[in-house]
């Protein structure tokens, strides 16, 4: 059991969740952040905190959105933990809500 | 957008969390009961409830009777392994309809909110309470946190209404630091409530364990660099999932000693029954150790004797006296047995508190001092440290006898007398140690049981309510 981050984090990045987080299970990529299934706890603070409503309990996840399970445990295994919250993309406001924005989750791991 | 400002580790503290690993655990944590009612928990777990149980709980889904959204519903692996061989803790991790028959309760139990100066800081007594998560790794049914854990909106002491928020480092830190700072200039007292400086700090939630040990160590640091010299983790994981005291919570732990020499650990345990660490024979009885004892689960085992190897840590045991789970003398004088056997000590066992849905929970308070009374029979002397309390707005008050000789003239006196008398008193404790004395009801489970039968009340549970005890009306 798990909370996933789907589509409408994708471009906006808010990192509220990363706040609140109790056990730092959140992993950061480029313009999308995932949650390590296996770290998070359930306690469902992210869920609120999100101002985009991108997290969902795994058992409540809609239909089309489930294919998120698997994005957020692969990409969760790639990319860097991130502990603290940061400013959103600068275009967060204007993404928040667009529809099909999973053409544009960019996977690649940010250089360091 | 403003980033909140967080709070900024001095170099001492910095060093040491500069030592810190986080573990990895593998809790297999189920939660809610949509994967049961799939049959979708892994081959093993699929009988835990029965198609019967589960249809009544979902019955309930969406109502004003709603079992799952009471209290979330959770269980970790390890508990269930040890759960499957005990009705007692099933009954303390399965949602059951039971739970919402009676929704009579208080949502804010013992008046918390009015003792709460910060945000996820209660400061009742002469410690501080902080709320470090909102979760744990499993949840009791019982949980009189459920509306922290549940995130249930409460009425504040300014009226407006929010969900409780957790505490922030640097929020409590100011305020420890402020505290003291006036208490420092008033001569050693605090100019307002009267209390000493602030010594002791309680970790609480939720479960602190569930934390990684990063946060956890910031936590400790900062207390201890505020000033405070003992530090409470309040914690069932020793229960839920004993793997979580590993190497590098040990070495975590280690380091901030060397950090910190002075600071004492107080981890506040939670063990309830002793089907949650003992081992079972095919046949359902305990096993001998043949080194003493009884056999515990060893991964319980092992994280309470690294706990007991360091002489700076201590460990006490809390437990309320819950219907169905622990209102059996026997099993509570095995459990105290063996807690003190393993260097825990017991402290308090509680009378339930009246959260929402408490009917379904609570022994009455005469049966619960009789249970535990009962169980400490044939316990030596230092096994049988616990008390039984009940906490009122006032403070901790401890059911200190129940008699059975007739009072005449008191209602239910013919039954004898209950005797309350205040372990720690709010604020300045300025009224410890006073007593109580109402006449019995055996019905009762909560101090509103005795409101028409209060004999002597100098410790003013109910003067305060403008409840009149016989004494004082006499005396008029």
């Amino acid at each position: 059991m798990t909370y996933v981050v789907t589509d409408n984090c994708i471009q906006c990045k808010y990192t509220d969740c990363v706040d609140v987080c109790p056990v730092d299970c959140f992993y950061e990529g480029p313009n999308f952040l995932v949650i390590n299934p296996d770290e998070c706890i359930d306690c469902d603070d992210c869920v609120a905190a999100c101002p985009a409503g991108a997290i969902f309990n795994e058992d409540d996840l809609p239909e089309e959105k489930t294919k998120f399970l698997e994005i957020n445990e692969e990409l969760s295994r790639v990319w860097p933990q991130i502990t603290d919250q940061k400013e959103p993309l600068p275009d967060a406001a204007k993404w928040d809500g667009v529809e099909g924005k999973l053409e544009h989750l960019i996977k690649e791991a940010p250089e360091h | 957008m403003a980033l909140k400002e967080k709070y900024a580790p001095s170099e001492k503290e910095a060093a040491f969390l500069a030592t810190v690993e986080n573990g990895k655990y593998d809790r297999d944590i189920i939660t809610g009961l949509k994967k049961f009612m799939a049959g979708t928990v892994p081959q093993d777990m699929q009988d835990f409830y029965s198609p019967e149980e589960l249809d009544a709980v979902k019955a309930l889904d969406g109502t004003d009777r709603d079992v799952q959204a009471r209290m979330p519903v959770k269980i970790t692996r390890h508990y269930f392994e040890q759960a499957r061989n005990s009705k007692a803790i099933q009954t303390l991790v399965k949602a059951s309809p039971k739970e919402t028959y009676d929704l009579d309760g208080a949502e804010d139990p013992g008046k918390q909110m009015t003792y709460s100066p910060v945000e996820g800081l209660i400061h009742k007594y002469e410690l501080g309470l902080i709320y470090v998560a909102s979760t744990c790794s499993a949840h009791c049914r019982f949980c009189y946190r459920e509306e922290l854990i549940a995130k249930k909106e409460i009425t504040r002491e300014d009226g407006t209404v929010a969900a409780k928020g957790l505490a922030q480092i640097k929020d409590i830190v100011e305020y420890i630091i402020e505290h003291n700072r006036l208490v420092e200039e008033n001569g050693g007292r605090h100019p307002e409530t009267n209390r000493e400086r602030l010594r002791e700090i309680l970790m609480s939630g939720g479960d602190p364990m569930v934390l990684g040990n990063k946060n956890i160590a910031q936590w400790l640091s900062a207390l201890a660099q505020a000033g405070i010299e003992n530090i409470r983790i309040g914690t069932k994981e020793l229960a839920f999932h004993p793997k979580r005291f590993d190497d590098t919570f040990f070495a975590m732990l280690d380091a901030f000693h060397e950090a910190y020499p002075r600071v004492n650990l107080r981890m506040m345990v939670h063990f309830n029954h002793p089907d949650e660490v003992l081992l079972k024979s095919p046949d359902g009885e305990f096993i001998d150790d043949p080194q003493g004892g009884l056999t515990w689960h060893p991964d319980a085992l092992a994280a309470v004797q690294e706990f007991g190897n360091r002489a700076w840590i201590n460990m006490d045991n809390q437990s309320p006296i819950i219907a169905g789970i622990n209102d059996d003398p026997d099993a509570l004088r095995i459990l105290q047995r063996e807690m003190k056997r393993n260097g825990i000590e017991n402290h308090y066992f509680f009378c339930g508190r009246d959260i929402v849905g408490h009917k379904a929970f609570n022994v009455p308070i005469e049966k619960a001092w009789e249970i535990l009374n009962e169980s400490q029979k044939g316990l030596s002397g230092v096994e049988a440290h616990a008390r039984l309390s009940i906490t009122h707005y006032k403070g901790k008050t401890e059911v200190a006898a129940v008699t059975n000789e007739p009072v005449p003239g008191v209602k239910g006196g013919e039954n004898g007398v209950v005797i309350f008398k205040l372990l720690r008193g709010a604020a300045d404790a300025s009224n410890r140690a006073k007593v109580t004395i109402v006449g019995r009801n055996p019905e009762a489970i909560w101090f509103s049981g005795y409101d028409d039968r209060v004999v002597v009340d100098e410790a003013e549970l109910y003067s305060m309510y403008d409840i009149p005890a016989i004494s004082s009306v006499a005396a008029e």
